[in-house]
C-alpha cells in the first residue's frame, strides 16, 4: 500500500500483482480457474437478476415466466408486507420513522465522540421513547397498535438492540461476578453461565413466552415479546460473559496488583484499568457475538413474532407470488447482508483504531 | 429438528395442560367481552387459503373469516378480531395459556387434540382430503399403476405417515422422497424428481392451479385419507362450544335459505318464514340462549357472508385457486356440510 504513493508505485504494483497472481505454472491455473468460476457465478446473477428479470408493479406470473429471470415485480407489490409484516397498513410510517429512529440511534453511539456513559445513556434512552411511542402508540393521537401486530425489519432492529442493551450489563456483570474473590459467588454464577450456555436458545424463548405465565404472578407477566427479549438477553449475556471472562485472563495479574498496591478500590481497579483492557482484547469475539445475536432474531419467530424474514415468507406465501419465493429470500438476505457486513466493517474499524493506541503505549 | 422441536412443543403443552384449570362455562365469552377482542391464531408466513396477507399486510383466507364470523356474532363488528400470528407448533399452548381464544387453523379434530390434551371441538367447517396428483404423460388411473415409481411427500408430517400406511395396506412398491419445505417438495415434482405427489387436498388443488401448465396434472381418484376440520377450543366452556357452532350454523344456514349478505335486508323485513323471521333477529330468542345479542346471526351475514361467500372469496372462483366445493358443499349440492335446525 505504500509502494504506490512512492515514485515508480505503479510498476512495483503491477510487478506484485504478476507475482502474487501469475507466480508460476500452478498459480496461473488457479487464478484463471477462480476468474471463470467468479465470471460464470457473476453471468448467471446478472443474466437472472438484471438481463432477463421482470421489473414493476405490473408484472405477473405469465410475463415473468415469459421473461425467464427474476421476478422483482413481488418486491414491487409486496415490500411493504417484508418490511412491515402485519403493522397497519395506514400506520406503516410510523413503522419505518422507528426504524430510522433506530438506525440514527446505532450510528450516534457509533461514534467515537458519543462515548461517555451520559451521552451514552441520553441518546439510547430517547431512542427507546421515540421508537416505542411511534410504534405502539396510544398517546398524542397515533392508534395504539399491540406488540402483536409489529413485523419485518423494525422487529428486527427492536430485537436485536435490546438484545444488545440488555444483554451487555448484564454480561459484564456476570463476568466479573465469576471472577469474584469469594467462591460461592463465582461458583454459582458460573454455575449460571453454563446452565444457559447449554440450552439451545429456541427452548430458551419458547420457555419465555409460553412456559413462564404459568409460572408468574399476574403482576409480573407482562407482554409476551417483553419476556422473549428479556430470554434473548439472557442468552447473549452468558455467552459475552465467558467472551469478557477471556479477555480478563489476557490482562497480565500483575497490573491489577500494582493498582491495589497503590491502593486504588475496586471500582477504579475495575472500571479504569481492566475493563477496558479486557475489552480491547475481548474485541474481535464481542463483534462475531453481536453479528450472532443479529442473525438469531429470525428465531424470534417460534414463539409468534412475524421478524423479517417470516415477514418475507408471508409476503411471497399468496396464491399470486408463491412461485417467487428466491426473488423474497434474495430481497431479505440483501437487508440482513448489509447490516452485517456493516456490523463487521465496524468492527474492523475499532480494531484498528484500538491499535493504534497500543502502539503508542 | 422440526420433529424435536414439535414433540417437545407438544410434551410441554401436555404437562400444562395438566396443571390448566380448566375453563369454566361462560367464562370465555366473559374475557373476551371484557377485552372487546377475539384472539385468533392467524400463521408466521401464511397456509394459502387459510390464512394469507394481502398487499397491505390485511389477513384473508377462509380460517380468518370465520374467526371474523365469530367476532362478529359476539361484538356485531367484524374489525374486534385479532389475528395473532402463531406457528403450528405453538397453537396448543398458546390457546391453553390464553393467547388465543380458539384455534382455527385448518387443524383436525383427532382423539389425542381432544383426550390428552384437553380440548373440545366444534362442528367440522372443512372436510381435508389427503390426495396424490401425478404427471399427465404417465397416463397413469390411480396409485396402484404407480407400482414403482416415486412418490414425494412433505417429511415428519401427518401425510407422510397417511402415505406409509395406505402404500403398505395396498402392497404398493413405491420410492418415498420425503422433503422438509412445501415449496422444495412442490419444486421437487414440478421438476420431475418424483411421479406422484402426495400432500392434504388444498394445498394440492392450489398447488395444481398455479404451477405452470395446470393441465398437465391430473389428481388421482385414491383418497389416502380424511382430516374433519374443526375449530378448537379449552376443554370445559360449553357456552363457548355452543357460539362456535351456531356461527358456523348460521353461515351454512343462510346459504341453505338463500340469504347473502347482499339480500339480507329484503329477508329481514319480508322474512318467508317463521324461522328466517327468528334467525334474523325479527323475533326475538337467537341470542339468549347464547349470551349474545338476538341479531348476532343478522350482524354474521350481513357483515362477512354466508359460507358460499366465505369460501368462493378465500378458496373457490373469486380467488386465485379456484376450487370446486366437493365435499365441502351443502347436503342438498351434494356435500356433507349442514345446518342445525333454527327453531
Amino acid at each position: 500500500m505504500t509502494a504506490s504513493s512512492l515514485p515508480g508505485g505503479q510498476s512495483a504494483r503491477l510487478r506484485r500483482l504478476r507475482r502474487d497472481y501469475f507466480g508460476s505454472p500452478l498459480a496461473v491455473l488457479m487464478t484463471l480457474l477462480s476468474a471463470a468460476v467468479i465470471a460464470w457465478i457473476g453471468w448467471f446473477l446478472l443474466d437472472w437478476g438484471v438481463i432477463r428479470a421482470t421489473f414493476g408493479a405490473d408484472g405477473t406470473q405469465e410475463t415473468c415466466v415469459a421473461h425467464g429471470g427474476a421476478c422483482w415485480s413481488v418486491i414491487a407489490v409486496r415490500w411493504r408486507v417484508i418490511l412491515f409484516g402485519i403493522y397497519p397498513y395506514e400506520e406503516q410510517w410510523r413503522s419505518a420513522l422507528a426504524c430510522v429512529v433506530v438506525g440514527v440511534v446505532i450510528l450516534l453511539s457509533c461514534l467515537p465522540r458519543m462515548w461517555s456513559f451520559g451521552r451514552l445513556a441520553l441518546v439510547w434512552v430517547l431512542g427507546t421513547v421515540i421508537f416505542y411511542t411511534l410504534m405502539r402508540g396510544g398517546v398524542l393521537g397515533l392508534v395504539p397498535v399491540n406488540e402483536q401486530q409489529w413485523g419485518g425489519l423494525p422487529l428486527t432492529l427492536f430485537i436485536f438492540v435490546a438484545t444488545g442493551i440488555i444483554g451487555m450489563p448484564l454480561a459484564i456483570g456476570l463476568a466479573l461476578l465469576r471472577r469474584s474473590e469469594y467462591p460461592v459467588i463465582a461458583r454459582v454464577t458460573g454455575w449460571i453461565i453454563d446452565t444457559i450456555r447449554s440450552l439451545p436458545l429456541l427452548s430458551i424463548l419458547f420457555t419465555c413466552a409460553i412456559v413462564l405465565p404459568f409460572m408468574l404472578p399476574g403482576f409480573l407477566i407482562g407482554e409476551k415479546l417483553y419476556r422473549v427479549l428479556f430470554g434473548a438477553a439472557l442468552f447473549f449475556a452468558a455467552y459475552q460473559a465467558e467472551i469478557i471472562r477471556g479477555g480478563f485472563q489476557g490482562i497480565p495479574k500483575g497490573q491489577e496488583e500494582a493498582a491495589k498496591a497503590l491502593g486504588l478500590t475496586y471500582w477504579h481497579r475495575t472500571f479504569r484499568i481492566v475493563l477496558p483492557q479486557a475489552f480491547r482484547l475481548a474485541l474481535p469475539a464481542t463483534i462475531n457475538q453481536f453479528v450472532i445475536a443479529f442473525m438469531e432474531t429470525s428465531l424470534i419467530v417460534v414463539v409468534g413474532f412475524m421478524e423479517l424474514l417470516a415477514a418475507g415468507n408471508t409476503a411471497f406465501k399468496t396464491g399470486e407470488w408463491k412461485f417467487a419465493y428466491a426473488e423474497v429470500y434474495v430481497f431479505i438476505a440483501a437487508i440482513y447482508f448489509a447490516f452485517v457486513f456493516g456490523l463487521s466493517r465496524y468492527g474492523a474499524y475499532l480494531e484498528a483504531r484500538m491499535n493504534v493506541g497500543h502502539r503508542k503505549d | 429438528m422440526k420433529t424435536t422441536l414439535k414433540l417437545t412443543l407438544a410434551a410441554g403443552a401436555m404437562a400444562l395442560s395438566a396443571g390448566v384449570a380448566q375453563a369454566g362455562t361462560g367464562d370465555t365469552l366473559k374475557s373476551v367481552q371484557a377485552r372487546g377482542q377475539l384472539n385468533c391464531p392467524g400463521d408466521i408466513g401464511s397456509y394459502l387459503g387459510f390464512a394469507e396477507v394481502d398487499d397491505k399486510g390485511v389477513w384473508k383466507g377462509i380460517d380468518i373469516e370465520l374467526c371474523r364470523a365469530m367476532t362478529t356474532a359476539i361484538f356485531g363488528d367484524p374489525a374486534k378480531a385479532n389475528i395473532v400470528p402463531i406457528d403450528w407448533a405453538q397453537r396448543w399452548p398458546a390457546l391453553q395459556s390464553g393467547d388465543i381464544d380458539i384455534v382455527i387453523k385448518a387443524s383436525g379434530g383427532t382423539r389425542s387434540r381432544d383426550t390428552e390434551l384437553g380440548l373440545q371441538f366444534s362442528m367440522s367447517y372443512y372436510l381435508g382430503t389427503t390426495k396424490v396428483m401425478a404427471h399427465k404423460e404417465l397416463n397413469l388411473t390411480s396409485l396402484k399403476d404407480a407400482e414403482g415409481g416415486s412418490i414425494c411427500v412433505p417429511a415428519s408430517t401427518s401425510t407422510e405417515r397417511q402415505v406409509a400406511s395406505y402404500l403398505q395396506a395396498k402392497g404398493i412398491k413405491m420410492e418415498i422422497v420425503a422433503i422438509e419445505k412445501n415449496e422444495e417438495v412442490e419444486a421437487a415434482y414440478f421438476s420431475g424428481r418424483c411421479d406422484t405427489y402426495a400432500q392434504w387436498g388444498p394445498v394440492l388443488a392450489i398447488a395444481a392451479s398455479q404451477s405452470e401448465a395446470p393441465d398437465s396434472h391430473v389428481l388421482l381418484p385414491d383418497v389416502l385419507a380424511l382430516e374433519p376440520e374443526v375449530m378448537i377450543m379449552r376443554q370445559g366452556d360449553d357456552n363457548w362450544v355452543d357460539i362456535a357452532n351456531w356461527t358456523l350454523s348460521a353461515l351454512l344456514f343462510a346459504e341453505q335459505e338463500g340469504i347473502t349478505s347482499a339480500n339480507i335486508d329484503e329477508v329481514k323485513a319480508n322474512p318467508p318464514t317463521a324461522e328466517i323471521g327468528k334467525f334474523l333477529g325479527a323475533t326475538p330468542g337467537m341470542g339468549t340462549g347464547l349470551g349474545l345479542q338476538d341479531d348476532w346471526a343478522y350482524n354474521v351475514i350481513k357483515k362477512v357472508g354466508n359460507y358460499s361467500e366465505i369460501f368462493e372469496r378465500s378458496l373457490g372462483q373469486e380467488s386465485p385457486y379456484k376450487m370446486p366445493r366437493e365435499m365441502t358443499a351443502l347436503w342438498n349440492a351434494g356435500g356433507v356440510l349442514f345446518p342445525l335446525v333454527v327453531d
